[in-house]
Order: structure tokens, then sequence, then C-alpha cells
């Protein structure tokens, strides 16, 4: 009876087709992407990229250099220097935060609603 | 006067309703195609903190009196946060919110190249506890908490074993991996025997957006155009469409990895499965879950294409907790949090769990 029904809806019977195929697209997909064959091959072929672009950074940093450029790993060493000092800091603060909690100072809070909500009663079930 | 046959009217019933979508569709279409990407995540929020890739929001509360616990939101370190607030009536902050509860929020900003060493240490020993600090200064109250999702779960365990001394008062876990040995597909790709994961991080620092989308559109490789498909199929339908936007920007909007943070996850949690050993180490604190003793909630999917169910169900039987609470639903990886299942059973039984939990 549903089947019918179904199927006399092209719009519904569309929407089925549709989700089977994905489901069995997906289903072989993964089958063959789940080898250890296409682990292997797609391994291979990103570490092809890897090497190809690791040259390529490579070449252009002897380039930079030979023109008295920073390369990119000069300036993210500075970048993260930068970056080690922020956290440094944050780090500080945090310690500060500590020191003024264990001597008994507390953050003043932002005024806001009133922190006093209490969950709603739980309806017991008929007996 | 005979009375018309019945397979007759349907059928002319149906043929109308087609010829209908049919119109729409040619008028909708165009309008599709050139439309702006939605707008997403506009619950009104203010950043709290900024550090690199660490972002922290609190979001205006929407209730006249709140529970006192405030709820501070892990976001997966792959994906932009506002997945928790799609967009109206489709939001986990919004509900939250009109649900009385103080909402922060963790989100990931691409980490910059300069932050490629970036490690699970920095997140789970500096940002987390940074953040919970600032939740703490910013609303009063001594304890907090923590709602993680996906990889902002294992983050937020890998904080509640590494400090179980508080002030973490309840930890909620969204589709959690706990036992990477069952990470299928993921798993087989990043095999040692193949997968250099010291090559790939020595040579890029910083993980791109390619590799991370990849890998999860090659999980299901026929669901960009079945959803292409079916969004032509249903372009009559505003509030399909609406969301099928939202989604598929949050999707495209996908986010690079630090390096060292992509390495260590690789080599200690896929590799070494060491979180689900009782193994993992984290700046030398021992991340054993049995350490973690507050109530712990913890939502799986059932059909979940990312993190399988049975990579998450193992989560409740690790931790030391004695209030602890399994949810577990039909849907898959991101419905969870922002589908049609979420706004019927996920977020009200978060909500009740987290409310009786607050006081």
């Amino acid at each position: 009876m549903s089947d019918d029904k179904r199927s006399s809806d092209p719009t519904q019977r569309f929407r089925e087709m549709l989700t089977e195929w994905e489901r069995g697209f997906d289903a072989l997909a993964n089958r063959f992407m789940g080898t250890d064959e296409f682990s292997r091959t797609m391994n291979q072929f990103q570490n092809v990229q890897l090497g190809a672009q690791k040259a390529f950074a490579e070449a252009m940093a002897k380039q930079l250099a030979a023109l008295n450029l920073p390369s990119r790993e000069d300036v993210l060493r500075v970048g993260e220097a930068v970056q080690a000092l922020e956290t440094r800091l944050a780090r500080l603060e945090s310690r500060l935060g500590e020191i003024g909690e264990s001597v008994g100072a507390q953050p003043k809070p932002r005024p806001g609603p009133p922190r006093t909500r209490r969950p709603p009663e739980r309806q017991d079930p008929p007996r | 006067m005979s009375t018309p046959d019945p397979l007759v009217v349907q059928t002319a019933a149906q043929v109308q309703r087609l010829v209908d979508q049919a119109i729409l569709r040619g008028m909708k279409g165009l309008e599709f195609v050139t439309a702006p990407a939605p707008a997403v995540g506009l619950t009104p929020k203010e950043t709290l903190y900024q550090r690199g890739t660490l972002q922290l929001y609190h979001y205006l509360p929407q209730a006249d009196e709140v529970y006192r616990v405030p709820v501070l939101l892990v976001m997966a370190t792959t994906n932009r946060g506002y997945v928790f607030d799609l967009a109206p009536g489709q939001s986990m902050v919004e509900y939250l919110l009109q649900a009385g509860f103080d909402v922060y929020a963790i989100d990931w900003a691409p980490p910059r190249p300069e932050e490629r060493h970036l490690d699970l240490a920095t997140y789970t020993q500096d940002f987390i506890p940074t953040s919970i600090r600032k939740v703490r200064e910013h609303c009063g109250e001594p304890d907090v908490s923590i709602v993680g999702y996906c990889m902002g779960g294992v983050l937020s365990l890998i904080y509640a074993a590494t400090h179980p001394g508080g002030p973490l008062k309840n930890l909620a876990c969204i589709t959690t991996p706990v036992n990477w040995a069952e990470m299928g597909l993921t798993r087989i790709w990043s095999d040692p025997k193949h997968f250099d994961v010291d090559r790939l991080v020595d040579t890029l620092g910083i993980v791109p957006v390619d590799v991370v989308q990849a890998s999860f559109e090659m999980l299901r490789p026929a669901q960009r155009t079945a959803g292409r498909i079916r969004v032509w199929e249903q372009i009559w339908n505003d509030e399909f469409v609406k969301s099928y936007r939202a989604f598929e920007r949050w999707g495209n909007e996908t986010l690079p990895l630090a390096g060292e943070y992509f390495r260590e996850t690789t080599k200690e949690l896929m590799w070494g499965n060491r979180l689900y050993t009782g193994e993992l180490r984290v700046e030398g604190r021992l991340a054993d879950l049995s350490n973690i003793r507050v109530p712990v909630m913890h939502a799986i999917a059932e059909h979940d294409h990312i993190v399988s169910f049975a990579a998450s169900k193992p989560l409740l039987e690790l931790v030391g907790s004695e209030d602890k609470a399994e949810l577990v639903m039909k849907g898959g990886h991101v419905s969870l949090i922002a589908g049609p299942n979420a706004v019927r059973r996920m977020w009200p039984k978060l909500s009740s769990w987290l409310a009786e939990r607050s006081t």
C-alpha cells in the first residue's frame, strides 16, 4: 500500500532515488577508498606534491638570500618570536590572576541579569 | 452529473503542483545563484578575548534571570564556531540563551603561519584554561560548564582530565571521538605505513584547508553533488534553501590546522590511541579520562560518518564520574548540533541536563 502511494508521487520517488544513488555511490567509493592500495597511492601522490613544494621553497629561499631579502622562513621566525612574547604575557597575566585569587581578590562581575534561575520543576509521570 | 475519477483528480493536482514548482524553480534559481553568502552567527555577542587563533565570545543574555553557572562552548578546531549559531531558529546558542544560560564560546580563527607550533598542550593547557579564567572574571562565578563539539570535545576532555581540581562544573561532549582505532577510513588513510605526517608538517607548517576539507569530503564523495540536486529540486522551498546555504557556507569554511597540533593528533591519538588507553601525556600531565569526576553527558550520532558511533561510544565507560548520561540520536555529525533533530531533541536534553546542574 505504502509502496504504491510512494511511487505515485514523482517528487517523492525522485528524492528516494537520489538518496539511494547517494548511498550506493558512497558505499562503493568507500569500499574502493578503504583499501590499502588506495591509501598508498593517495599518500604517494601527496608525497610527490610535497617534494615539489619543498624543492621550490628551497630554491626560492636561495634566490631571496642572494638578493639579501628575508625568506618566508625568516619572516615566520620573527612572527613566532612575537607570538612567544604574546604567550608569555598571557601566562604572566594568568599567573597574576591566580595570585590575586589566592589572596582573596574577587573579580568584579559585570552587571547582568541575576544568576538565581532554578531549573523547572520535574513533572513526575502519573502513577 | 458524474463524479470525477479520484485518480484523475489526484494526477491533475500532482501535475499542477509540479508545474507550480517548476515555475518557482525558474524564478528562484537565478536568485540562488546571484544571492550573497547567507548571514550566519547573528546572535548578538561581544569578543571577550582574542589571541591568534583563539577567539572567546560572550553572547548577550536573553533571559531576565540566568543560571548561576556559565556555559562555555568549545568548537572543533577544523571548523568555524557559527555552526552553534547558524541562523535564528536554527541556533543552539539562541536556544540556550532563551533557556536562561549565560553562554560563552571558544571559536578558532585560521591559525597564522607563525602558529604552526601550537600543539595539544597549547590548546588544552593554555587556550582552554585562559578562556575559563576570562569567563570567571567576566561573570564572577567560580565554576564553569563546558560543552565541546567533536575535536572541541576531545580538547575539553584532555583539559578536564589534566585539571581534576576544577574549576569545571559539568562537561557535555557532542560526537567526541575517544577510541581512534574505530575512526574508519580516516584511520586507513593516515596509516603510518603510507602517511608521512612529519614530511607533511615539516614542509607545510600549517596543514592547508584543501587537505582538511578533502579528508572530510572523501568520506561522502557523493554528498556535494546530491546536495546540489536536492537544492535544485526544492529551490522553491525558502526554508530548505536557507538552511542548505548556511550549511554549505559552513562546510566551505573549513579551517587549516596548526602543524604540530596535527602531528600530535595523528601520532598520539590516531596511531597511538592514547586517549583511549589512558596513556596520553600533555605537558607532562597524564590525561587519564578516569581523572574526570564532574558530571558528564555525551551526545552521539548513530549515523555519524566522520566520528563513527564505535569511536565515540566508549567515553562514558572511561570517565571516572558517577553522574553521567548518554544521548544516542539518529542524526549525523552535523545534524546532531544544528539539524531538525537537534532542535527537537538534543538542545532540550542538553539544556535540561545542564539546568539541573547549574545552580
